[in-house]
């Protein structure tokens, strides 16, 4: 009697280490997690304010290349020109250009974002997260990569 | 093998004119046909003389010279016939390739030293691989003839459409009516373009000349002459697309130019751009020009003097006057002793102007003089509240360089009867999305009468002075400093009237009090006063506030002195930004009232 009593105290005791240990692995990584979630994405500096309102200018501009699959949605939150074939010929000229100020200016963000938090590191972080924010806001029809390959939404 | 495709064709022409009656169709083939201009092999012409009238089908792999792979094509002729040895006629035919599709009639005469071709296309589109030269909707004929005298080949063709659109990287051509016409002479390797002309809707006519080697594939020399274009145009077509990512790829422009080019073994020789009466608008606002005559010449081996000159424009914010500016532009540098722009009833001047384009960078240095402007029209051209005196400074040298600008040195202005001082100037990116301005400033000695007379904010009377440390801007928006404004010590008159002690408590905030027995010291028009001071420590939208002192609640922003005096305390330490700039907008715009608790 008194064996079972001390077996099933001990497989109580493995089961408490257990779940102090699960408990704990938990906790740090839901605090982990926290951190990460702390960055604050809608801060709102000068810089910031700047970088978009300088973009929103520029999306009227590249809506019509998105549209049309002349321009995707990378992974790592830029834009690429897809298929220059799908441009109209006035605009195949400045598709280029205009593309690569578009990237200048998300570059710009996420590091100003980073940066305005406090946590100039965390850039790569937010550029993921804005990169998975572009894809799923964009709209049916749109291409971004998925992999090495483009995917249609 | 060019010789044996011209006696393959001749056979045909010759089968296929004496003996069509006697049978229904033709067939031959050919193994592979080079030429300078490029290869076609496997190719396969089909007669067919079955029908009401003699048709074609060629199937074959075309390679032009400067394309890496063969492509296959096909041609049908609807009508295909020669009404004379030496001539063909292809009707109702169709050119098709990868990305390309032709709907043409063709007339070649084909004789061992003369060559003709006159081909009309209808709604004809094609691209390249990467879509880097394309048409689409093209409507026009190519006119094509050659003759050999001796062993020189003279050659001429006229390229023209009447609808459609082209792009030929950078250039882009949308609107129909333009007209290519070429000629030359060719021996050997060695293509000379005597003259060609292009003449482009809304732009106007522009001819070159060039000497090609078709071996090396190079241009030995390459000159064009534009003269009395529309700068519009030009812009648009040839300008904008190789200034693109500049600051000058956003214009709006207008008048007339023009332009000239030459090259020499694929470099640029020398260039030259004359504009008459042009207007130019950066669309983003950063600067525009109107009226402009300039001549801007470049030579690749001797230095060349610019003149340009302008009636009125503005440059970020400022308005310039009437202007005239000389350089001198030797390869890739200008120089100049002066230059300088008035601006209202003063100037700015440039000394010791040197910049120089290295690696598709600009770098450049300068001194800055600022000739007296009277602050009256200065602030309202820039739509400050108006302002009394003059402003004028120096700045001893500026530098520019990746994109950085850099001041040495102090750069002194006076207004309000003082000096303001700004030391370890630097931006960034001046031109871009993002502007970035870091700066010391202080100022001294600044009349309290004049600078609160000016902002509307009730009359203090005394001298101001002040520091700014590590003021950092943000798209021109304060994001950083550590601002301390405060009266100076002295023997001077020290009046606070009794509007300016409620704006002063009105800026301090909630919490803020005129430590004031209001019952009978409301009935003075104006206090004594030993001190008034207000700092702020700004970190992006939060400012630190403080006075001339502490206390244990809050800090003192005015310090009485004498009778009748007055305090004003202020208590909330931390104050966003942008109330306190919303505070500073009421009071300064509304003249309201405040209530004094």
């Amino acid at each position: 009697m008194m064996k079972t009593i001390a077996a099933t105290l001990s497989l109580q005791n493995i089961r408490f280490q257990h779940l102090v240990w699960t408990l704990l692995t938990m906790t740090l990584f839901v605090l982990a997690n926290l951190a990460q979630a702390a960055a604050n994405l809608e801060i709102d500096t000068p810089a910031i304010t700047a970088l978009k309102s300088s973009m929103q200018a520029r999306h009227a501009q590249l809506l019509p290349h998105y549209n049309s699959g002349a321009v995707g949605l990378t992974a790592n939150g830029l834009i690429e020109v897809r298929d220059t074939t799908a441009v109209p010929l006035k605009d195949r000229g400045g598709i280029n250009s205009l593309v690569s100020a578009e990237n200048t200016d998300r570059n710009a963000l996420y590091k100003e974002i980073a940066k305005a938090n406090g946590h100039p590191e965390w850039e790569g972080e937010v550029r993921q997260t804005f990169a998975g924010r572009w894809i799923d806001k964009a709209q049916g029809g749109w291409y971004y990569r998925s992999g090495s390959d483009w995917a249609k939404k | 093998m060019c010789n044996f495709f011209r006696n393959a064709v001749f056979a045909l022409l010759a089968i296929y004119g004496g003996q069509a009656h006697a049978i229904s169709s033709i067939r031959i083939s050919v193994g592979q046909v080079s030429a300078p201009a490029g290869e076609i092999r496997n190719a396969a012409f089909q007669v067919d003389l079955k029908g009401e009238s003699p048709s074609l089908k060629l199937n074959a792999e075309l390679k032009p010279a400067n394309e890496p792979q063969f492509m296959p094509f096909d041609l049908r002729c609807g009508t295909f016939w020669n009404p004379r040895i030496g001539v063909l006629e292809c009707l109702n035919g169709m050119f098709s390739a990868k990305r390309i599709k032709v709907p043409l009639s063709a007339h070649f005469g084909i004789f061992p030293d003369d060559f003709s071709a006159n081909i009309d296309f209808k709604q004809a589109g094609f691209s390249d691989e990467p879509g880097l030269h394309a048409g689409e909707k093209l409507t026009g004929s190519i006119r094509v003839a050659a003759k050999k005298q001796k062993d020189l080949w003279h050659w001429g063709g006229l390229f023209n459409w009447t609808e459609g659109e082209l792009f030929w990287q950078p250039f882009y051509f949308g609107k129909a009516g333009n007209l290519f016409a070429i000629s030359g002479t060719s021996q050997g390797p060695h293509v000379n373009i005597g003259q060609a002309i292009l003449q482009v809707s809304d732009v106007g006519t522009m001819t070159a000349s060039a000497q090609i080697d078709t071996q090396s594939k190079k241009a030995e020399s390459v000159k064009v002459i534009a003269r009395d274009v529309d700068f519009a145009g030009l812009y648009q077509l040839l300008l904008k697309p190789m200034v693109e990512k500049s600051a000058f790829g956003n214009l709006q422009v207008s008048g007339k130019a023009d332009w000239q080019f030459e090259m020499k073994d694929m470099q640029p020789l020398n260039f030259e751009l004359n504009l008459r009466d042009a207007d130019i608008e950066e669309l983003n606002g950063k600067f525009a020009f109107s009226n402009i005559n300039a001549h801007i010449p470049w030579d690749y081996n001797e230095p060349q003097t610019l003149t340009l000159g302008y009636n009125s424009g503005y440059l970020l914010n400022l308005p310039l006057g009437t202007t005239q500016l000389q350089a001198e532009i030797n390869r890739y540098s200008l120089t100049a002793p002066v230059l300088r722009l008035p601006i209202l009833d003063g100037a700015l001047k440039f000394e010791d102007v040197s910049a120089a384009y290295l690696g598709q960078k600009w770098y450049w240095h300068l001194q800055m003089q600022l000739e007296p402007i009277t602050m009256n029209e200065f602030s309202q051209a820039l739509g400050w509240p108006e302002m009394q005196g003059k402003i004028d400074g120096q700045v001893p040298m500026i530098t520019y360089a990746n994109g950085l600008l850099n001041m040495d040195g102090t750069m002194n202005f006076n207004a309000f009867k003082g000096n303001v001082g700004m030391s370890g100037l630097r931006i960034e990116d001046p031109l871009g999305t993002v502007p970035k301005l870091y700066a010391n400033l202080h100022m001294r000695n600044i009349d309290l009468g004049d600078l609160t007379r000016t902002f509307n904010f009730g009359a203090i009377e005394g001298k101001l002075e002040g520091n700014v440390t590590d003021l950092r801007l943000e798209n021109w928006k304060p994001v950083y400093m550590n601002a301390k404004i405060q009266t100076m010590d002295g023997n001077h008159l020290k009046k606070v009237s009794q509007r300016a002690v409620e704006n002063i408590t009105a800026l301090g905030g909630e919490g803020t009090a005129a430590a004031l027995q209001r019952t009978f010291l409301r009935f003075f028009k104006e206090f004594n006063y030993e001190k008034i001071g207000l700092s702020c420590e700004l970190r992006q939208d939060i400012c630190k506030m403080g006075g001339v002192e502490s206390t244990p609640n809050g800090f003192i922003i005015v310090k009485g002195k004498g009778i009748p005096s007055v305090n004003v305390n202020g208590y909330t330490e931390y104050v966003s930004w942008a109330d306190l700039l919303e505070r500073m907008k009421r009071i300064t715009e509304t003249n309201s009232k405040m209530i004094v608790k």
